[in-house]
C-alpha cells in the first residue's frame, strides 16, 4: 500500500522566485509482521518551473500582484489546479524576508497554494532546506560523513552542517551575488549596505553610478570569500566535505562566465570562493545549485509523525501555527517520577498568555521504552498543567513526544480528557526556541500525520 | 524386490521403498516429527541392509511422490539419460556405492553415471555412506558453473558475502560489504537477504552492488534474495541483476507453498537471459534445506534426505549457478543438534554434487539448537576438504537480520590458508591487486576496508 | 664470481635470514598491524570493524560473540521466573511437552494440553468475554520477562476502554503460537492474542511477538493470523506495542476477521 502526496515548493528569494512540484511517496516499511512504520520513501520532482526574477515594486516592497500572476502561471504550466496540492511550503528567503510586505506576501500565496501549505521563513530553516535540496544531507547520511552545504544566493549565504545526515549547525551571512548590481557595461547601479561595509573594511569606497575597477571588485569579492572562510572555520573539520548551492554555485563550479552576465556580483564572488581556502577541503558538486532551496521547500519541509499515534477525531486536522511549549528535562523527569506538573504548569500558563494562541502544543522527549506506570504519571502531570492553563475546552490538547510513545500516551490520557479532544503524536522533536507547528490531515489509513516544524512565523 | 531382512536374529519387514528410504536415514529429529524414522538403531541398520540390496531400478520405479501428481518427479524422471540408466538399472545400491568410492572410478565416469540416476537413487546411496565416505566421494566430483565468473573449479574455495541489515539500509549494507571484501570474501556472490521484499528496496541495493562492483572492478556477481516474483518485476523495471534466486522444495506442493511454480522459474530464467547483466550461462540461484517440505506438509510421508535430494534433481533442470543448502536454519525440530547438522551438511553436499548441481552450504545454526560456532567451523572445514563450491561469510559470524549464525568473514581466509585453497583465479588476482592478500595470505591491509577502499 | 665469493654470499644470506628468525620485529599485538580495535559504525549493528588475529577473530570479538550466544541460549532454555507470574497473578498452564527439549523438537505437542489442563483453562475464564490475552514462553523466556509487565496492563486497560470484556490472562509454559487454536476452542472466546517470546538472535533475546486471530481453529491457514513482532526496548517498546495491539484486537472484534483479510480491509 502506498500513498502519494503532491507537494509544491515556492521560493521567493532575494533575486529569483521559483516553483517546483514534487510527488512524495509514502510507504509502510513495517512489513506484514510488525507495527506500521510509515516513511516518505520517494521524492520525485515532477515539474521544475522557470527561474523568475523576484518582482519588486521598489527596494523595500515585493510586487504581490505580479508574484501571484507568476505563481499562478507556473501552476497552469505544470497542469495543476490551484489548491490541488496536498502539502508543501512557501518560503521567503534571503533579503526578501526582510522586505516590509514579506508577511503579507506569504499570507496571500499560502492561501491559494493548498490547504496544508506552510508559509514560512527563517534563516535556520533556509539553511536546512537548502542543504537538503542540494543533496548534502543525503550524501552525509549515506556515506557517514561530515558535510557542509553553502547555499550562496543573491542576498545571503546559508550554511548547514550535516554530521552523518544529522543537522548539527546552521549559520547565515549577508554575502550574496546581488549585493551589488551593475549595468552590462559594469556601471554600479546598486550597492547594499552590507557590501558597502565590507568594502570599507578593505579601504574601498564604492559609489553607485561609478564604474569600479575590476581590481577593486576582485578585492571586494575576495574579502567576502574571506569572511565566509573565517566565519565558518569553527563549523568545519579537516575531513569535512563541502557542497555549494544557490545561484552563485554555478559560477563556482563552472568557469567561463562573462563577468557581468547576470548584471550582478555573482560571477566575481563565485570566482573568489573558488580561489579561497574553502576549496582546500574536499568539494563535491551538489545535485541542485540554484534550485536547492526550492527543492528543499517542495520535498523536505514535510515530515511524518511516528506511525503509532493517538488522536480522538480525524477532523481535528489540519492545525496550523501551533506555538510549541517545551518541557525541560528536569520538568519531564519530575512528571515521569511523581506525576506532578507544579513546576511547569505556571510556565505553561504564562506561555499561553504571551503567545495569545488558542491552541498550543506541549513538547517533551518521552522515553524510548517507558514503563506503563511511568507513562500514567506523565499523563497525570500533563493533565494537571493543561487544566491549569485553562485552554479553551473546545480545542484539542496537543502533545508531542520525540520517542515512540504517542499511542500509549493517548491511552493514558483518556481517563483525564473527559470528552475533550486529545492529540498525542510522537517521532517529533519540537523542543527548540520559537518553534511553531503545522499538522496536516491523517494519511495512510489514518496512521500518520504530516508535520511541518517552523522556527519563525510572520503575522 | 526384497523388503525383509533379519538382523541379530530379529526380522524386519518394510512397507515399501519409501519406508526403507526413511528408516535407513541417519537419525534426524525431523524424521521423528514426521513419524517416518526408524524406531530403533537396529531397525535403522536393517533398513540400510535392505536398501543396499535394492536395485537402482527399484528406486527409480518407486518415486516417493507419484509422477502424475508432481512436476518435480516428472522433471527428475524425464531428465534421466535412458542409455546410461539401462547400463546400471540392475546394479544393487551397494554396487553403486562401491562404484562411487572405487579409486578406479574417475570424475568423468562418475559424472556420466550420475546422468542415469533419479533423486531417490542419489538419496539412497547417501544413506549407505558414512561421513568420511561422503567427503571422499564428493571430493572426486566438481561441478563448476559460470555466471560472470566461474566457481567450483578444483583447488578453489569460494564464498557468498552476505551483508544483511536489519532495515536494508544502503550505507549499513555497504559497510558490511566492504568489510567482507577486505577479508577476501565474495568471489561466489555478493548476496543480500532483504528484510523488505519490494522492488524498490531490492533495486536500490542492487544498484549499490553494481556501483561498487564496477568502481573497484570486482570479478564477481550480485543478487538480492527477494521472492522470485519480486525479482521478475525488478528485472522488468531495469534493475541490474546477474542472477535470480528462489528457495525450492522437493515437491510441487512444497514449491507452491513457497509461492511459485515451475513456469515462474522458467519465466524468470528466460527473462534474466535476455535482460540480465551477467554473461551466463548459469543464472539461477536456489536455496534448500532438509525439512522444508515437512514444514509445509508437502513431504508425502517421505524422509527429509530424500526430499532434499529431489530439490537437487529439480534444480539441475535449470542449470543453476549456485545451490545453497541452508543447513542449520530450520531449527531443532528438523535437525536437533550439531551432530545432525554436520551430517546433513555432508549429505546435502554429496547429493548435490552427485545430482550435478554446483553445491554450496550455509553452515549455520539458530540459538534454539544444540549447536554453536565450533560446529559450523567444523562443518565448513569438512566441506572445504570435500570440495564444496562455496560457504557463507557474515560479519564475525553473526547475521543481524536473519538472527542466526554462520561462518565469519575470517573463516574462509583461515580455511584457504590451512588447506592451501584459493579463491577463483580472477578474484585472487583482484585481492592481490587491492593489497588484501599476498601469496594466499591476508596482508596488513586486510580487515581495514577504510584503507583499501578509501571509504 | 669465484667459488669463495659465492659461498660467502650464500652464508651471508643465510645469516641474515637466521637473524630475522632469531630476532623478529617486535609487534604490538593489541593494535596496529595485527589487529585493530573495534570501531562502531553508525549505520549498522553488524560486527564490523572488529579487526583480526591472523585469519581469526580477536580475543575480545570472540568472547563478546560467545557471551551473546550464551545469553541467547539462556533465553531459550531457562524458564520464565515464577515470581513474575506471581506478581502479575498469572496461573501457569503447561502444554503436553514434558521438557524444554521436547518442546523444541515437537512443535505439535506445544500446541495442545492434556485433559486436566484443558478443564483448568476453561475454568479460569468461566464468564463470557470478547478478547482473551495470554502469554507463552515460546523460544525466549527472557522476552516474556522483559516485556510482559508493561504490555499486559496496557492491553487490558485499552480493551476495557474500548468497551470490550477482556478475559483473565494466564501463562502457558512450553507454548507455541498455535496453542491459541486450542485456547479459543476451550474458552469460546472469539478474539485471542498470545504474547510469545521470539527466537533470539545474538543482538537481543528480549524480542516478543503478539500473535492474534479471530476465531482461530485447528488447521486454519497461517494467513489468518495477525502478527506484531519486534516488541522490546530496541524495537517497538512494550507500552506502545500494547496500545497498538489493543487497537488491532478491537478492530478484529468489530470486523470479525483477522490476518490478511483484516489488512485488506
Amino acid at each position: 500500500m502506498a500513498n502519494t502526496l503532491l507537494s509544491v515548493g515556492i521560493d521567493i528569494g532575494t533575486s529569483t522566485t521559483q516553483v517546483i512540484f514534487s510527488k512524495l511517496t509514502l510507504e509502510d516499511l513495517g512489513g506484514r509482521f510488525t507495527a506500521p512504520n510509515i516513511a516518505i520513501t520517494k521524492k520525485e520532482v515532477i515539474y521544475r518551473g522557470e527561474i523568475h526574477e523576484t518582482p519588486l515594486l521598489n527596494h523595500s516592497l515585493i510586487d504581490t500582484q505580479a508574484l501571484c500572476v507568476l505563481v499562478e502561471g507556473e501552476f497552469r504550466q505544470a497542469g495543476f489546479a490551484v489548491g490541488a496540492t496536498d502539502t508543501g511550503a512557501v518560503i521567503i528567503t534571503g533579503e526578501s524576508a526582510r522586505r516590509e510586505n514579506a508577511a503579507a506576501v506569504l499570507q496571500q500565496l499560502s492561501g491559494f497554494a493548498g490547504e496544508f501549505v506552510v508559509a514560512t521563513a527563517g534563516p535556520d530553516l533556509e539553511s536546512r532546506i537548502a542543504g537538503q535540496g542540494s543533496g548534502a544531507q543525503a550524501y552525509a547520511q549515506e556515506h557517514g560523513l561530515h558535510v557542509v552545504n553553502f547555499d550562496i544566493g543573491g542576498g545571503t549565504t546559508n550554511v548547514a552542517v550535516f554530521d552523518c545526515g544529522k543537522l548539527t549547525a546552521t549559520a547565515c551571512y549577508d554575502i550574496g551575488g546581488r549585493l551589488l548590481k551593475f549595468t552590462p557595461q559594469g556601471k554600479l547601479i546598486y550597492l547594499s549596505e552590507h557590501a558597502e561595509k565590507i568594502a570599507q573594511t578593505i579601504g574601498l569606497c564604492l559609489r553607485v553610478a561609478d564604474t569600479p575597477s575590476l581590481a577593486d571588485l576582485r578585492a571586494l569579492a575576495q574579502a567576502m570569500a574571506q569572511q565566509l572562510e573565517v566565519n565558518t572555520c569553527e563549523l568545519l573539520t579537516p575531513n569535512s566535505v563541502l557542497l555549494f548551492s544557490g545561484g552563485v554555485a554555478d559560477c563556482i563550479y563552472r568557469t567561463g562566465h562573462e563577468l557581468f552576465a547576470y548584471n550582478d556580483f555573482g560571477v566575481l564572488l563565485g570566482q573568489a570562493v573558488r580561489n579561497s581556502r574553502l576549496f582546500g577541503y574536499q568539494v563535491l558538486a551538489p545535485q541542485e545549485t540554484i534550485r536547492a532551496t526550492v527543492m528543499g521547500a517542495g520535498s523536505y519541509t514535510t515530515t511524518l509523525s511516528g506511525s503509532t499515534i493517538g488522536y480522538t477525531h480525524a477532523d481535528l486536522f489540519p492545525l496550523k501555527n501551533l506555538p510549541v511549549f517545551a518541557l525541560s528535562p528536569q520538568q519531564e523527569q519530575d512528571a515521569f517520577d511523581h506525576g506532578k506538573a507544579d513546576d511547569f504548569a505556571h510556565a505553561l500558563c504564562d506561555f499561553v498568555q504571551q503567545t495569545d494562541a488558542n491552541c498550543v502544543a506541549i513538547a517533551f522527549a518521552g522515553k524510548p521504552s517507558p514503563g506503563w506506570q511511568e507513562l500514567k504519571r506523565l499523563a497525570q502531570a500533563l493533565q494537571q498543567a493543561a487544566s491549569q492553563a485553562q485552554l479553551d475546552p473546545n480545542i484539542p490538547w496537543v502533545f508531542l513526544a520525540q520517542h515512540d510513545i504517542g499511542k500509549a500516551l493517548g491511552l493514558a490520557m483518556t481517563p483525564y480528557a473527559q470528552g475533550r479532544a486529545v492529540i498525542t503524536l510522537d517521532g517529533i522533536d519540537a523542543r527548540q526556541p520559537d518553534c511553531y507547528l503545522d499538522i496536516g490531515k491523517p494519511l495512510m489509513n489514518g496512521q500518520v500525520v504530516p508535520v511541518v516544524i517552523k522556527t519563525l512565523l510572520f503575522g | 524386490m526384497n523388503l525383509t531382512t533379519t538382523l541379530h536374529g530379529k526380522s524386519f519387514t518394510f512397507r515399501d521403498v519409501k519406508d526403507v528410504l526413511a528408516r535407513a536415514n541417519e537419525e534426524k529429529s525431523g524424521d521423528k516429527l514426521a513419524g517416518v524414522a526408524a524406531q530403533s538403531s537396529l531397525e535403522r541398520v536393517a533398513a540400510k541392509q535392505v536398501l543396499a540390496n535394492l536395485l537402482v531400478s527399484d528406486l527409480r520405479e518407486h518415486p516417493v511422490v507419484p509422477y502424475e501428481h508432481d512436476d518435480v518427479t516428472r522433471i527428475i524422471q524425464d531428465g534421466v539419460d535412458e542409455q546410461v540408466y539401462a547400463e546400471i538399472r540392475n546394479w544393487s545400491m551397494a554396487e553403486l556405492r562401491h562404484f562411487l568410492l572405487d579409486t578406479a572410478s574417475t570424475e568423468a565416469m562418475i559424472r556420466r553415471i550420475s546422468t542415469g540416476l533419479t533423486s531417490e537413487v542419489v538419496a539412497g546411496v547417501c544413506k549407505l555412506m558414512g561421513n568420511l565416505d561422503l567427503v571422499y566421494a564428493a571430493s572426486k566430483m566438481r561441478v563448476p558453473a559460470t555466471c560472470n565468473t566461474t566457481i567450483g573449479l578444483r583447488g578453489t574455495y569460494s564464498t557468498r558475502l552476505q551483508p544483511n541489515h536489519t532495515t536494508d539500509s544502503v550505507p549499513g549494507v555497504t559497510a558490511s560489504l566492504l568489510e567482507g571484501l577486505s577479508y577476501g570474501c565474495g568471489d561466489a556472490l555478493l548476496g543480500l537477504n532483504p528484510v523488505n521484499d519490494s522492488v524498490g528496496t531490492m533495486t536500490e541495493i542492487l544498484k549499490r552492488f553494481a556501483q561498487i562492483k564496477q568502481e573497484y572492478a570486482i570479478p564477481t556477481q550480485t543478487c538480492v534474495l527477494a521472492h522470485i516474483k519480486t525479482q521478475i518485476e525488478a528485472l522488468k523495471q531495469g534493475a541490474p541483476m546477474d542472477m535470480i534466486f528462489q528457495s525450492i522444495a522437493g515437491s510441487q506442493k512444497g514449491n507452491e507453498a513457497f509461492g511459485f511454480t515451475t513456469q515462474t522459474v522458467q519465466e524468470a530464467r528466460a527473462l534474466l537471459k535476455s535482460h540480465g547483466t551477467s554473461r551466463g550461462p548459469n543464472v539461477m540461484y536456489f536455496e534448500t534445506g532438509q525439512g522444508s517440505e515437512l514444514s509445509s506438509d508437502a513431504h508425502y510421508g517421505a524422509d527429509q534426505v530424500t526430499m532434499e535430494a529431489r530439490c537437487y534433481g529439480y534444480a539441475k533442470a535449470f542449470a543453476p549457478f549456485m545451490v545453497n543448502t541452508v543447513v542449520g536454519f530450520i531449527g531443532p525440530e528438523y535437525l536437533y543438534d550439531s551432530r545432525q547438522v554436520i551430517r546433513a551438511g555432508l549429505e546435502d553436499h554429496f547429493m548435490g554434487k552427485l545430482s550435478g548441481v554446483p553445491m554450496g552450504c550455509d553452515c549455520c545454526y539458530t540459538n534454539h539448537m544444540q549447536a554453536d560456532q565450533n560446529d559450523v567451523e567444523n562443518l565448513a572445514l569438512l566441506l572445504a576438504v570435500s570440495g564444496v563450491n562455496f560457504t557463507i561469510g557474515v560479519p564475525a559470524g553473526d547475521d543481524i537480520m536473519l538472527n542466526y549464525q554462520t561462518n565469519a568473514y575470517h573463516d574462509a581466509a583461515a580455511i584457504r590458508e590451512v588447506l592451501g585453497l584459493k579463491p577463483i583465479a580472477e578474484f585472487d588476482t583482484w585481492l592481490e591487486k587491492m593489497g588484501i592478500t599476498r601469496d594466499g595470505k591476508l596482508t596488513e591491509l586486510a580487515g581495514k576496508p577504510e584503507l583499501i577502499f578509501g571509504r | 664470481m669465484t667459488q669463495e665469493a659465492l659461498v660467502e654470499l650464500i652464508v651471508k644470506a643465510i645469516l641474515e635470514q637466521t637473524q630475522s628468525v632469531v630476532a623478529p620485529a617486535v609487534k604490538d599485538y593489541n593494535s596496529g598491524g595485527l589487529a585493530s580495535a573495534p570501531t562502531a559504525n553508525p549505520h549498522t549493528s553488524a560486527r564490523i570493524g572488529v579487526g583480526r588475529a591472523g585469519a581469526r577473530l580477536r580475543t575480545d570479538t570472540y568472547l563478546q560473540f560467545r557471551a551473546d550466544h550464551a545469553a541467547a541460549r539462556d533465553a531459550v532454555y531457562n524458564d520464565v521466573p515464577a515470581e513474575l507470574l506471581q506478581q502479575l497473578n498469572l496461573p501457569e498452564f503447561v502444554t503436553q511437552c514434558q521438557s524444554r527439549d521436547e518442546f523444541l523438537t515437537r512443535p505439535d505437542l506445544g500446541r495442545v494440553f492434556n485433559e486436566q489442563t484443558n478443564k483448568a483453562i476453561a475454568a479460569h475464564n468461566p464468564q463470557p468475554c470478547d478478547v482473551l490475552i495470554y502469554a507463552a514462553d515460546g523460544l525466549s523466556s527472557k522476552a516474556v520477562a522483559a516485556n510482559l509487565e508493561n504490555i499486559l496492563p496496557v492491553l487490558t486497560e485499552s480493551i476495557s476502554q474500548q468497551g470490550l470484556r477482556c478475559g483473565r490472562p494466564f501463562f502457558v509454559k512450553y507454548g507455541r503460537v498455535a496453542s491459541m487454536e486450542q485456547v479459543a476452542q476451550l474458552t469460546g472466546v472469539k478474539v485471542v492474542c498470545v504474547l510469545i517470546g521470539e527466537r533470539p538472535g545474538l543482538g537481543s533475546a528480549e524480542s516478543m511477538s503478539a500473535y492474534m486471530a479471530y476465531a482461530p481453529t485447528v488447521g486454519m491457514p497461517e494467513a489468518r493470523r495477525t502478527v506484531v513482532s519486534n516488541i522490546y526496548s530496541g524495537g517497538l517498546n512494550a507500552v506502545e506495542a500494547g496500545a497498538y495491539v489493543a487497537e488491532v484486537l478491537g478492530r478484529m472484534h468489530r470486523e470479525k476477521k483477522s490476518g490478511v483479510e483484516l489488512n485488506e480491509g
